[in-house]
């Protein structure tokens, strides 16, 4: 407002002045932006489209490539493996956003108020956080594992089990299991970091007044404090599922895809087309569907939890 | 009233106790599991852990250690000048350029990996520590340009304009005056590039193919399949240590202004 | 200027070679030799963990008597293949490469090796070498790879077992029924000991110890043209039957149900199985640990004995610019100076079919047991084989996990289906 008046108050000269010192600022700030521009531009963009421009070709290794649309996607619909990876992946995705969720909210509300020990155990929590997934796994890998483990150990020891038992390659269900129990343990103080942030943010005279109004524990919780760290939610669920449904050092390094495909996630099939079957153009076709589905997921998402805040 | 409370104390501390211990287990197990031998305690996994075919070579340290430098140099120096940019200037394309990097986030990570393959090929940085690195900052961006741009917006404006009045030019305001408002900032998004290059996984196995490249995530995993007939646990859990303990080192240090980088800048947008 | 020095070597061997083709007609070892160039060249070689040993004992006796210097790169066996096409994307494959004897269709196919087809010609040595592997490295008509290693499935079982368990420590089964039989014998033994062991999450380990049963027994595995599986068949479902009722009654270790490689030489070396089919190098692996083994042929149900030809074979990187150098590797490695001094003496199988008894072979009995095997065996030959039979997602997998662990007779009527299709996707 103040610098509309300005303008018309300033004389013509003046106001040249003005607009060729905002444009050599704006000129300055694109400098600033610029490698930025050129990183997301050249390493995000372009590959973006070369994915795309590869998922109509057969694209060989060596040899030059050649158009075969849209065979790279009608395969897609063959590939059985596809159908199972989508299915589990989905599957992991929505069973572990839940119980991921649930864990990193409680947390979070367990060490919300400063009291004694309330640093020690959100240290604790986040810990995790600083080992690399990679290493995580192959943490995990032998945490589980009947070698060197101590859990068999000790439900042998309780009497619970007998004899050999791999948590990692013995049934689906363990398979899956491990994988949970690991991203629980990595990622939960991660979340629970966040939504701590999302949580102090709300002012304690909104809590006073619920109370002064009567309102129990539960119903606060409910009406005050959920609505209130919803962008926060919002955020969280978000990363949740992206992770999730882009899940590969968890099952490449902890069940190798296993037993019996159970466990094999859509990247796994997207490695596997490009780099066993050498295949690159249906690589690509598979990603750009699973891209395709992610943005549908995440806007489809961001709207629910959007239209439910307003 | 004073039963209740000490009731709730309780309850607290013993329910927060029990999850901690949950949560550090694992971690005081590795270093048990890495220390035990057949005789007792010793370094002998970490010897084999350095010494045997299948393990970490010097190397592969030197790898891990160039690509991260690489990473958060690299990642600091376009944060820092594109953070600035979108926090103190308009220009035009400003609103669609944010909007593309904050997308970097949605899109499925691996999806485009192939296709960087195949571009950084035509670079000539297909099997290189540089193409790895400059994958790594790419995908950096969005999380740090983001946290940049909110650590400036929060440094008052009268900060910068009164440099200008002493005749500064835009860099050095930002050099002298804001670089040193914004450090809480900078040490997150240097903390978070260093964390994630030193661990990645899935770029380096897609990217990198001469074993003289192989980074440490690489050949620690590689222990995972084993070639001498079992796989080698103790060994690999040193191995987990030794990616973990800089890693743990770094938090130790920087947890303070981590968190509280992470509060003013992330989720302030 | 090594770069220059390298197209001057190549052109002039490409000089050479036109002259040897086109103006003589018998094979010299003259003209071979002038297709190959020893000029100091450093050549790299990649090969996977299990061959690495060979690989490198070959390098190094190249070295000695050589200009050229090959230095050697093992990967994990797993991650190899990806390796491969990875550096292949990336045109930085390196001068030499080794792939697994059943992979080499596709790598030939995909054209990462350079063709060899007329210095192999010339070496004349093309009809002495392991004819599985030639074939293996031959694509449309042209060859791509060479004979590299030979590594064949024998049953290994601990002779100290045997006698404990009261069985004849010289008298090895001789069908696969018997070895059922005296795997449950030395299972009674009890304890950590187990009559038998195999990797039932592993497609690979499966494959190299079971079809030579199901091709003794007289069945067929997939056909010639590696387009159409053929494994609904009664023998396979008779072998697999068998191996399912010696894990089903306790006589296979319980982890040969999650074993998927890695560790399956593992369980062989603790010294408490008693008899397993597996691969014959791991004959002197086991031995180093201090256990006495005895070698025999894998047996069909009721007799017959194969085997399965595995090994490695090598080519010449399609982005390498010093071919000239790396086929005098590849041709010296096929010499007998090479497979005798190097293979034979280490108690290999020689890939020259030539040179099965040798000076080194008469000294132990089960050498000259498992060169002779070499006959006898199969080598599978397929372009899609990887993605069908070893990866971890291959439909083939599924059917051993089926036909081992769960409904048998659907999982070889729809893991058929399943295989035929993926060997036959472009």
């Amino acid at each position: 407002m103040s610098t509309v008046l300005e303008r018309t108050k300033a004389p013509a000269r003046e106001r040249a002045r003005t607009v060729g010192r905002r444009r050599r600022k704006g000129l300055v700030g694109a400098l600033y932006a610029a490698p930025t521009a050129v990183m997301v531009g050249l390493f995000f963009v372009v590959p973006l489209l070369l994915v795309v421009w590869m998922s109509l070709h057969r694209w060989p290794l060596l040899a030059p490539p050649t158009l075969n649309v849209p065979d790279n996607y009608t395969k897609i619909g063959d590939n059985q493996l596809v159908g199972s990876a989508v299915w589990f992946t989905v599957k992991y995705t929505v069973l572990l956003t839940v119980l991921l969720f649930g864990l990193a909210l409680g947390l979070a509300l367990l060490v919300q108020r400063r009291r004694r020990g309330v640093g020690f155990f959100r240290t604790a929590f986040f810990l995790p956080m600083a080992v690399g997934f990679a290493s995580a796994s192959l943490l995990f890998l032998g945490l589980l594992s009947d070698e060197i483990g101590p859990i068999n150990g000790f439900l042998r020891w309780l009497g619970v089990v007998d004899g050999y038992i791999s948590w990692t390659s013995g049934s689906g269900t363990s398979a899956l299991s491990s994988a949970m129990l690991l991203v629980l343990w990595r990622f939960a103080g991660f979340n629970m970091l966040i939504l701590l942030t999302g949580l102090q943010a709300i002012p304690l005279e909104i809590y006073e007044a619920a109370r002064i109004d009567g309102a129990g524990r539960w119903q606060i919780f409910r009406r005050v404090t959920l609505p209130l760290l919803r962008p926060t939610i919002a955020l969280v669920l978000t990363m949740m599922t992206t992770g999730s449904l882009l899940a590969f050092d968890q099952f490449w390094i902890l069940t190798r895809g296993g037993p019996d495909n159970t466990t094999t996630s859509l990247v796994m099939v997207i490695y596997r087309e490009a780099f066993i079957k050498l295949d690159l153009g249906s690589a690509a076709a598979i990603s750009v569907a699973l891209l395709v589905a992610l943005v549908v997921v995440n806007v489809v998402q961001l709207g629910v939890l959007r239209r439910r805040s307003s | 009233m004073q039963r209740t409370s000490r009731a709730n104390r309780f309850a607290f501390s013993a329910t927060g106790g029990a999850l901690a211990i949950l949560f550090l287990f694992p971690l005081l197990w590795s270093g048990y599991a890495s220390l035990r031998t057949s005789s007792g305690f010793g370094l002998e996994n970490y010897d084999r852990l350095f010494t045997s075919d299948n393990g970490i070579r010097p190397h592969n340290v030197v790898n891990s250690l160039t690509v991260s430098a690489l990473t958060v140099g690299g990642t600091l120096l376009v944060a820092t000048l594109g953070g600035y940019a979108f926090g103190r200037f308009k220009f035009w394309g400003k609103e669609a350029l944010f909007l593309v990097t904050l997308a970097i986030l949605m899109v499925p990570y691996a999806t485009i990996l192939i296709a960087l393959y195949v571009l950084l090929g035509w670079l000539g940085l297909q099997d290189s520590l540089i193409g790895l690195s400059l994958v790594l900052i790419m995908f950096q961006l969005p999380f740090s340009l983001f946290m940049m741009r909110n650590s400036f917006e929060a440094v008052p404006a009268e900060l910068d304009e009164s440099a200008q009045v002493d005749g500064c030019n835009s860099f050095s305001t930002l050099t002298r005056i804001l670089l040193p408002a914004v450090r809480p900032g900078l040490i997150t998004v240097g903390l978070f590039a260093f964390l994630t290059s030193w661990n990645e996984f899935f770029a380096p196995l897609i990217l990198l193919n001469s074993t003289d490249k192989f980074t440490t995530t690489l050949a620690v995993v590689n222990m995972r399949t084993a070639s001498h007939g079992s796989i080698d646990y103790a060994a690999l859990e040193a191995g987990v240590v030794v990616m973990a303990v800089p890693c743990l080192i770094l938090f130790a240090f920087m947890q303070r202004s981590y968190v509280r980088g992470f509060t003013s800048g992330a989720l302030k947008g | 200027m090594i770069s220059r020095k390298v197209q001057a070597a190549a052109a002039f061997s490409a000089v050479l070679l036109a002259a040897a083709l086109g103006g003589c007609s018998k094979d010299t070892p003259a003209a071979s030799s002038a297709a190959a160039v020893d000029d100091g060249a450093q050549l790299t070689l990649w090969t996977r963990a299990a061959t690495e040993a060979v690989s490198k004992s070959y390098a190094e006796a190249y070295n000695k008597t050589h200009k050229n210097q090959v230095t050697v790169t093992a990967y994990p066996n797993e991650e190899y293949p990806a390796k491969l096409a990875s550096a292949a994307g990336a045109k930085s494959l390196p001068d030499l490469f080794g792939s697994d004897v059943v992979f080499a269709a596709q790598y030939a196919s995909q054209g990462l090796w350079q063709d060899v087809t007329d210095r192999f010609a010339a070496s004349g040595v093309k009809d002495k070498v392991s004819p599985a592997h030639v074939r293996a490295g031959t694509w449309d008509g042209r060859n791509y790879a060479v004979p590299h290693t030979i590594d064949m499935s024998v049953m290994l079982y601990n002779k100290d077992l045997y006698a404990k368990a009261g069985l004849d420590p010289e008298k090895p089964p001789t069908t696969l029924k018997e070895f059922a039989e005296q795997a449950r014998k030395v299972n009674k033994l009890g304890g950590d000991v187990h009559g038998t062991y195999f990797g039932g999450n592993c497609g690979g380990c499966v494959e190299f110890t079971f079809w030579p049963s199901v091709w003794g027994s007289g069945g067929n595995v997939i056909d010639d043209a590696g387009t159409t599986a053929k494994i609904d068949s009664k023998e396979m479902a008779d072998v697999f039957a068998l191996y399912r009722s010696l894990y089903d009654d306790g006589t296979a270790a319980p982890a040969s149900k999650d074993e998927a490689g890695p560790t399956w030489l593992g369980a062989l070396q603790s010294g408490k199985i008693g008899i397993a089919p597996g691969p014959s190098v791991w004959l002197g692996l086991i031995e180093e640990k201090g256990i006495k083994m005895g070698v025999a042929p894998i047996t069909g149900l009721d007799g017959g004995d194969s085997t399965f030809v595995g090994g490695d074979a090598m080519g010449i990187g399609a982005t390498s610019t010093k071919s000239a150098q790396a086929w005098d590797f590849l041709n010296w490695t096929m010499s007998e100076e090479a497979q005798v001094e190097v293979i034979a003496k280490n108690k290999g199988v020689p890939i020259r079919t030539d040179l099965a008894s040798n000076k080194y072979s008469s000294a132990d009995p089960r050498i000259v047991m498992i060169n002779s095997l070499a006959a006898k065996g199969k080598t599978p030959y397929a372009k899609n084989f990887n993605a069908s039979f070893n990866d971890p997602q291959s439909p083939w997998l599924q059917t051993v996990r089926g036909a081992l662990f769960g409904d048998a007779a659907t999982a070889l009527s729809q893991g058929n289906t399943a295989i035929t299709k993926s060997l036959q996707q472009s």
